[in-house]
Parts: C-alpha cells; sequence; structure tokens
C-alpha cells in the first residue's frame, strides 16, 4: 500500500481564474458558442445522431483557437490509454465534482470536437477522455493542469500503425509540455513510462510485481530498442527504463482496479481531500469496468466491451456464467483488421454454450474453433439472444457493437 | 511435425502465432501429430524443425530478430528443406536488406529479395492470385516497405486488391520451401489451401484437410474482399 501519510494538496496545480480579457477575439468566441450551442439543439430535436459532437464542430469551425481560449479559465485534467478512458474520465469527475463544478466529453466523444463540445459549458475543473493520437494536440491547446496516462498496448493498428509510434508522440508531448502540467503514469506500463521519462513533473504509479506479468507487446524498450528482460511484470533495461522505482506503489489487481487507483492518484493532485486514504475502503471499484445489464427478449445480458487483446482477455477473465454470446466488428473505430483475435486466448469458454454473431463473426467462431471451443455462428445478435430461452448470458462485445446494443 | 514459432513476442504484431495454431489444428485432423515450438529471443533456433514461422513486428523488434537469426542458425534448415513461412516484417528479415527505424539493415540474404521505404503505408485488405495453388487468397496487409524482386526471384501471386510488394502490382516471394507474403490476418487461417500446402510439403505427401468451418470462413472472406 501507499506508504505517504496525507498531506495538503498539490494547491499549484489549482489555477487562479482569470477573467477574459476583453476584445473582438472574445465576442467572436461567444457568438461562436451562441450558434454552436443551438446547431447542437436544433440537431438534437431533428434526431439527428446524439448532436454530442456536432456543436464542438461547429464551434471549432467558427473559431479555430476556441479550445485554447475555453481553457484559460480552468483547471484542465486529461485521461487516455488504449482501455480504459471512459470508465477511469467517469470516476475521476465523481470525485473532482466534490470541490468544484466540472465538465466532461460524452463517452466515444475523445476527439478534438468532443473536447471542445465539452468546454462549451463554464466549470472550475474540466476532466476530458482524451483519444491517444489526439491527445499531443489537446495538451498543446489547453495546457492542462494534470494529464492521467493508463496504458498503451496494440488497437486499431491500421490507423495507429504501432503502439512505439504513440508512446513516441506521447514522449514528445511531455517533453513539450507546460512544465507546471503534472503526468499521472502507470509505469508498470514500459511505453507509458518512456513517454513521460521526458516529463518536467510526473507522478509514478506501479501495481508491483506481478500485475499481469510482461506486457503483451513489451518485448522491446521503447525508448533504446533492446530486448526487455521481464521477471514477473518488473522489468529493467540497461538504457535506465524500469518500473523498479515508483512514487506510489500498490498491490496488483484488475483492470477496473488499477484505474481506480490512478483516478484517486490524480484526484488527490488536484485538491480531493482523502481520496488516496479512501483507496483502501472502496471496494466498489468493479463498478469501473464497463459492463452494462439489459434485457433483451426476456434474456438477463451483461454486456462487457472488448475491442483490443488487453480488454478480451480481461473480459474473459470475467466470465463466470456458462451463457456467452461473443460479437465481433470491424469498423473503424473497432479496427478494420480482425487479425490480434488470435493474441486473445478463449479457452475458458470450453464448454460453456458460446454463440457467436458480429459483421466479423466468421473471423472469430474459426479462431476459437482452432482452439478447441466449438460455437453456434449466427447473423444477428436477435437470432443469438434467442438462443438462450430465458436465462442469462454474458455479452462480449466488440465497440460499436457494444455501443450499438447499450444504446438499443 | 515440428513446427517453429520463430520469436513470437517479436514477430507477433499481427497475430502471427494464429498460423501456428492453424497448421497443428489442421495436421491433426488429417492424423498427423505436431509440436509447436515457441522459440523466444533468447533461445537458439533447433535445427530439426519441419515448419519455421515468422510474423510481423515493428521496426525495432523487426532489428532484434533480425540481428538474433543472422548466425545463420536458420540456414541449416532451409537447407535441409524445411518449410519457412515469413510474413511481413519477417518476409523482410528473408530478403537480402530492408529498412527499419531509417536505417538499411542487411537480411538473412534467404529470399533474392531487397526491401526499400515505400511511397506510402500499404495497409488494407489485400486479395492475390496464386498460381502455385491456382486459387485467389486474402489477407490484410500493413506495411511502409516496398519490396523488389531480384533477377530470377518468383513471387508468391498476383495482386487482385491492395498493394502486396508495392506498386509493382505482385506479392511476396517464394523459392523452393521457402515462402515470403504481406498477407496476415493470419494468413493460414483466412486460407486453408495454403496451410495445407505447407502441410503437405513439410510431410513430404499430399495433406488434405476437410474442415467446413474453415472453408466457410476462406469463402466468406474471398467474397468479401474486392
Ligand atoms: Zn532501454
Amino acid at each position: 500500500m501507499d506508504q505517504r501519510s496525507d498531506r495538503e494538496p498539490h494547491t499549484r496545480l489549482v489555477r487562479p481564474t482569470v477573467a477574459y480579457s476583453k476584445g473582438m477575439e472574445n465576442l467572436r468566441l461567444a457568438i461562436a458558442i451562441a450558434i454552436a450551442k443551438s446547431a447542437g439543439f436544433l440537431s438534437k430535436s431533428l434526431g439527428r445522431g446524439s448532436g454530442e459532437t456536432l456543436p464542438g464542430r461547429v464551434l471549432l469551425t467558427l473559431c479555430p483557437n476556441a479550445i485554447e481560449l475555453l481553457s484559460a479559465s480552468r483547471v484542465i485534467i486529461l485521461v487516455s490509454g488504449t482501455n480504459g478512458k471512459t470508465s477511469t474520465t467517469k470516476e475521476l469527475v465523481t470525485q473532482v465534482r466534490t470541490v468544484g463544478t466540472v465538465v466532461t466529453s460524452g463517452s466515444g466523444s475523445n476527439l478534438t470536437r468532443g473536447v471542445a463540445g465539452a468546454l462549451m459549458q463554464d466549470s472550475v475543473f474540466a476532466v476530458l477522455e482524451v483519444d491517444e493520437l489526439h491527445l499531443p494536440s489537446v495538451v498543446a491547446a489547453t495546457n492542462p493542469a494534470l494529464v492521467l496516462l493508463l496504458n498503451l498496448s496494440r488497437d486499431q493498428l491500421h490507423r495507429m500503425h504501432e503502439v512505439k509510434r504513440v508512446a513516441s508522440r506521447w514522449h514528445e508531448m511531455c517533453k513539450s509540455a507546460d512544465p507546471s502540467t503534472l503526468f499521472v503514469a502507470d509505469v508498470d506500463d514500459p511505453f507509458v513510462n518512456y513517454a513521460i521519462t521526458g516529463a518536467a513533473s510526473a507522478v509514478r504509479v506501479s501495481f508491483g510485481a506481478a500485475s499481469g506479468g510482461r506486457h503483451p507487446d513489451g518485448a522491446v524498450c521503447p525508448s533504446c530498442g533492446r530486448y526487455l528482460d521481464w521477471i514477473e511484470g518488473k522489468y529493467h533495461c540497461e538504457c535506465g527504463l524500469s518500473n523498479e522505482y515508483a512514487d506510489h506503489t500498490y498491490e496488483s489487481g484488475s483492470a477496473g482496479y488499477r484505474n481506480f487507483v490512478l483516478a484517486s492518484i490524480a484526484a488527490d493532485m488536484v485538491g480531493v481531500h482523502n481520496s488516496i486514504s479512501n483507496i483502501a475502503l472502496r471496494t466498489d471499484y468493479r463498478g469501473m469496468e464497463r459492463a452494462t445489464e439489459k434485457v433483451f427478449a426476456g434474456v438477463k445480458a451483461r454486456l462487457r466491451l472488448t475491442k483490443n487483446p488487453a480488454s478480451w482477455t480481461e473480459a474473459l477473465a470475467g466470465v463466470v456464467g456458462d451463457n456467452v454470446i461473443l460479437v465481433l466488428n470491424a469498423r473503424e473505430v473497432d479496427g478494420i483488421d480482425t487479425s490480434w483475435i488470435w493474441d486473445v486466448s478463449y479457452a475458458n469458454l470450453a464448454g460453456k454454450k458460446v454463440v457467436v454473431t458480429g459483421e466479423r463473426g466468421a473471423d472469430l467462431a474459426y479462431r476459437i474453433h482452432v482452439e478447441g471451443v466449438e460455437s453456434t455462428l449466427v447473423d444477428t445478435f436477435d437470432e443469438a439472444i434467442a438462443l438462450f430461452g430465458l436465462g442469462s448470458v454474458e455479452v462480449l462485445a466488440a465497440y460499436t457493437a457494444f455501443f450499438g446494443l447499450v444504446n438499443r | 511435425m515440428k513446427i517453429i514459432r520463430i520469436h513470437n513476442e517479436l514477430l507477433g504484431t499481427y497475430g502471427d502465432r494464429g498460423n501456428a495454431d492453424v497448421l497443428a489444428y489442421r495436421a491433426g485432423l488429417a492424423g498427423i501429430s505436431t509440436r509447436v515450438i515457441d522459440v523466444s529471443y533468447r533461445d537458439a533456433i533447433p535445427h530439426d524443425g519441419d515448419i519455421y514461422l515468422l510474423g510481423g513486428a515493428e521496426d525495432a523488434a523487426q532489428i532484434l530478430s533480425c540481428n538474433a537469426l543472422s548466425g545463420g542458425s536458420l540456414h541449416g534448415a532451409v537447407e535441409k528443406g524445411a518449410v519457412v513461412l515469413a510474413i511481413c516484417a519477417g518476409f523482410q528479415i528473408l530478403g537480402k536488406s530492408f529498412y527499419a527505424n531509417n536505417n538499411e539493415v542487411r537480411g538473412l540474404g534467404l529470399l533474392n529479395v531487397t526491401t526499400v521505404p515505400g511511397t506510402q503505408r500499404y495497409v488494407g485488405d489485400i486479395k492475390i492470385h496464386s498460381d502455385l495453388l491456382g486459387i485467389d487468397l486474402t489477407g490484410f496487409e500493413n506495411h511502409g516497405g516496398k519490396t523488389l524482386l531480384g533477377a530470377g526471384a518468383q513471387s508468391f501471386g498476383s495482386v487482385v486488391v491492395g498493394h502486396g510488394n508495392g506498386e509493382s502490382g505482385v506479392d511476396g516471394a517464394v523459392s523452393g520451401n521457402i515462402f515470403g507474403t504481406y498477407l496476415h490476418g493470419p494468413v493460414l487461417a483466412r486460407n486453408p489451401e495454403f496451410a495445407d500446402l505447407l502441410l503437405s510439403r513439410a510431410h513430404g505427401s499430399p495433406v488434405k484437410v476437410d474442415d467446413p468451418l474453415a472453408d466457410h470462413y476462406a469463402a466468406l472472406r474471398l467474397r468479401l474482399v474486392k
């Protein structure tokens, strides 16, 4: 557990509220916001989409530096990483709300336009989930007080190309960020650790040995390119990159637990009282894992988002029942290349009733077949759910499929 | 039959470990017993393998793997007629040279090809026609390198959809029992006939496996990649 005693929050992180300087720029911003808000209202009332990203897009078109202007007067906190952005952001919002007003971006709108949209409302704090590749530009535009870096692993390779490429961009971002920006990072992830070696101020968090063992993509040191030897979740490279030293060391745990701890440390840094001492008291962090219960055609379904090898592995470990539906799509946000499904072991589904569906269901049905797990392959989710009578089922669904079901 | 999966922790970016799993599974259906041996960067490469597999990698990992193999450990197995399947970065390693981290790196020289930086990153679904198999194959490609065939070198297939070796209209290279290609996905999961060809070569007699789900999946991808 954390060895440090409770102490005063980092008050230096709480920036004074400065009034907008008068002038044409702010008039322009005010008009742009008014237009963007009514565009969002109009879009919603016409039933066009969620109306969530449109206002941000309109705002940025009318006032390209809106994010800079709207960030200047508040404490900006950004959350990024391959997995757990949405749930960690939610947890951080809940904690930060105890000390001030907070605006946040809606889930799934973590690109620049989502950030712009969220900042249209006044607040003391803004806690924003940001896409990994968009993070450097959002950091440059918002000059954040704190950036929480969760993890980096293979995801949407057709867009990200390489994990190392994203880590290198983060490294440059940390180097060029304002020295007052504090980076809170999980250093058990060598990519994240490498990124913050460029930062002027960073809080290093480790979950000790055996935190899931070796990072699945961490065979090579992202800093120097040497082979990285792992011993029970610990790594130490000749160049100095290592997770043997951390500012906070916690027990290992599920991804939900780790993200809860990281959110609590970030909350502490921006002045939330007792957030670190509460870590040991809280047991409900499992609720942070993105699971939603819903009833479809009389069948109780527990939905979990699974979008890459790391989140599939985490979700599969949580399957306890005997009825399972797997849904795989391969649209842009899912990643249009499904080859990663071969890097996940589905062996613990053996003996269960498994139904596979989704636009790329055949890919998954064949993959688990080779591992000895037989399934029924059907065209639609409704056909899949109909195979479970009135019982209950655990549904592991890829990104677009998950949100499609949640919003149904 | 020994299937050697080389440096999967380095050469496994695109689910490439699946190729060994598919070979073992299909061999099992054909009544051939197999053993998949994972050889990591720190291990010596066994010389008595029947099939050697190399997959895709990020630049630094590709350099490490190539350096570890440059001692010639693979050459001995190749001389004995072992089957080699090398995908993407693995394919580049088998050539005479390739580029990684903006530097030219000397390859193993088992295939008469050289890889240079491409004019773009080649990303997306790919379909090729293989004369050797007489059929179309599908996969997904994601690479920045453009591979040029040396004099007398033979491509693996002609490109129907996508890029393959770059702008030359062909994909991969074949020399004896060595196969190089940019198709991942993994390629043997999506193309069962190709898996059976490798098994046949390694077994020394024709292997034809009946697995309707594999055929259904392969046919579906062939129909959808266009
Ligand atoms: Zn290093």
